[in-house]
């Protein structure tokens, strides 16, 4: 009996906790008279205006491409980067920790005091609003977490695997590729899904060094506030089709993504 | 000291952590070392004459001594404070309930650590669809049940506005950190406690609170650190409006750089948050970090 009045109270409660995110979802799927009815309507017509408009009003299939592009590369270059840097790191005793230290220290500055420089690199090298800046950008700053995690789970490896596979005359390279990584893959996993999550929410960057070819889904959302006020059918729509890729990863990810989120704190 | 043969070292693995090295050189030090050259001059976008002409401190003095600034810092202080003490007592409410076993807890956990992963950007837009005076939800559950309706947006409150938005989207990560804290709970001293009659009261109060503080002081500390930096949400919601109200410190630094395009001042208030910051954080990150560089074996030498 206390089981069951304990699962009643969490639903409730979850419930009423996503409720602010299941507001605006249904305010994607009706027309904004209902959104703002007073009383609340709890059953309204359906309406996929909000979603014609968001792309009859903007190129935002392309703008969610972008997002697309812009995260899968950059999870996919920032595993690369930084599985050998956590590997070595590992491996090179004291110097490598006081590296890392630095460099995640110095990931605490705030982006948008970097952003400015950037954006002036960006200007002189005329690589502005293009796929790469992003993807660079992204990279960067999500390489020290990604270091960090990744060599959280190189250093629960038995060593005397390495050890072992050194002495049968295996390269650093061979020792990473052929028994480190391979052991570890549940652990990078782990940290691709954290690194996609990131990459995929970024905001800030996308709003500064972009304008138009490469803007992201996220910042493109800013289009549909206009000087009327905002279209909230619209907006609604576009952002629940921002959101629905993490929510869906979250859900597919569930495991690998509290790891992720444990992990730095608890290990 | 340890002292203990070495195999045969390879030094090659070095080489792995060039391209990170490149990367971090690339858009870590390349900026800052060029805003702290920038910060010295007079630069503004639409005067280039200005671009090159060497003012020295004169940008620091200006944003040392503009009102508009500090009143950043407060807000970023007091939204960081407030936020992290709220998210931990909420945080470990959650836990505790989460911690019971119901059928179905794995489904809604993951439910519940959603808005972690929402966009923020997209957190901040819908809080303000709530959050409207006359239409939100907010407004209108008060009403009906005889409160006034509150001014969520107006100078007064837009900051507990933005604090309540961090509090609902941060609590859960205080409720994970704390769960696989609660894991490694001494059960053995729990039932003991148990038996020589201590309520659940009392066992949570003197045996699983004692336990959890070191959790909730590395949630803490990385929350903190990502509130100091805090941008996107605020900007959705607000603006950093009404007036200064909730302009944060990025906010405060947006506004001059990309609405004011005062290069060499935003450079400056990028250099004073940058070691503001700095000086807050490494503190923690070496906290965080501390006794963890040793590691425990494993492949390390």
């Amino acid at each position: 009996m206390r089981k069951f009045l304990c699962l009643v109270a969490v639903v409730v409660l979850v419930f009423v906790y996503l409720f602010p995110y299941t507001w605006m979802v249904l305010s994607a799927f009706r027309y904004p008279a209902d959104t703002f009815a007073i009383p609340p309507k709890l059953f309204f017509e359906i309406s996929f205006d909000g979603f014609r408009n968001v792309f009859r009003q903007s190129v935002f299939g392309l703008y969610l491409m972008n997002s697309l592009i812009i995260t899968l590369f950059s999870v996919a270059i920032t595993m690369l980067v930084a599985t050998p840097a956590a590997y070595a790191l590992v491996r090179i005793s004291r110097g490598g920790t006081a590296f890392l230290l630095t460099v995640l220290i110095a990931r605490m500055i705030p982006a948008i005091a970097l952003v400015v420089p950037i954006y002036i690199i960006g200007n002189l090298t005329r690589q502005l609003d293009t796929y790469q800046i992003m993807i660079v950008v992204t990279v960067a700053f999500n390489l020290p977490f990604a270091i960090w995690m990744v060599r959280g789970f190189f250093l629960d490896l038995p060593a005397n695997l390495v050890d072992a596979a050194r002495i049968d005359g295996a390269s650093e390279w061979q020792v990473l590729t052929q028994v480190a990584a391979p052991l570890a893959r549940g652990g990078i996993f782990a940290t691709s899904v954290f690194v996609f999550v990131g990459a995929w929410n970024e905001f800030l960057f996308a709003l500064i060094l972009t304008s138009g070819r490469t803007t992201t889904a996220t910042v493109a959302l800013l289009s549909f506030r206009t000087s009327q006020g905002i279209e909230w059918d619209t907006i609604s729509a576009g952002a629940f089709m921002v959101s629905l890729p993490v929510i869906v990863f979250a859900f597919i990810m569930q495991r690998y993504l509290v790891e992720g989120l444990t992990m730095g704190a608890v290990k | 000291m340890r002292f203990r043969p070495r195999p045969r070292r390879d030094s090659s693995a070095i080489l792995f952590v060039v391209p990170a090295v490149f990367a971090a050189l690339l858009v870590l030090i390349v900026p800052l070392a060029m805003s702290a050259y920038y910060s010295i001059t007079g630069w503004k976008i639409l005067q280039p004459a200005t671009r090159n002409k060497i003012v020295w401190l004169d940008n620091y003095a200006l944003v040392l001594t503009d009102p508009a600034f500090w009143s950043s810092i407060k807000v970023t202080l007091i939204y960081t404070v407030a936020g992290v003490a709220l998210e931990s007592l909420a945080g470990l409410a959650l836990a505790l309930l989460f911690r019971q076993n119901f059928v179905g807890r794995g489904v809604l956990r993951t439910l519940m650590i959603l808005p972690m992963v929402i966009t923020p950007a997209v957190v901040g837009m819908f809080w303000k669809l709530l959050y409207d005076p006359n239409y939100g939800l907010y407004n209108f559950a008060l009403t009906s049940i005889g409160l006034p309706a509150v001014p969520w947006l107006s100078s007064t409150w837009a900051l507990t506005s933005v604090i309540i938005m961090d509090v609902w989207e941060s609590s859960p990560f205080f409720m994970l950190v704390l769960l696989a804290g609660l894991q490694t709970e001494d059960k053995e001293a729990v039932e003991a406690a148990r038996i020589d009659g201590a309520s659940s009261w009392q066992v949570v109060y003197y045996l699983t609170l004692p336990h959890l503080v070191p959790y909730l002081a590395i949630a803490a500390a990385f929350r903190a650190i990502w509130s100091l930096s805090e941008f996107d949400k605020v900007y959705m919601l607000t603006l950093g409006g009404p007036g200064d109200a909730t302009t944060t410190m990025s906010l405060y630094a947006f506004k001059v750089g990309f609405v004011g395009f005062d290069i060499g001042k935003i450079s400056a208030v990028s250099w004073i948050i940058a070691v503001l910051t700095l000086v807050v954080t490494a503190p923690l990150v070496a906290y965080l970090l501390r006794g963890r560089g040793a590691g425990s074996g494993g492949l390390r030498r």
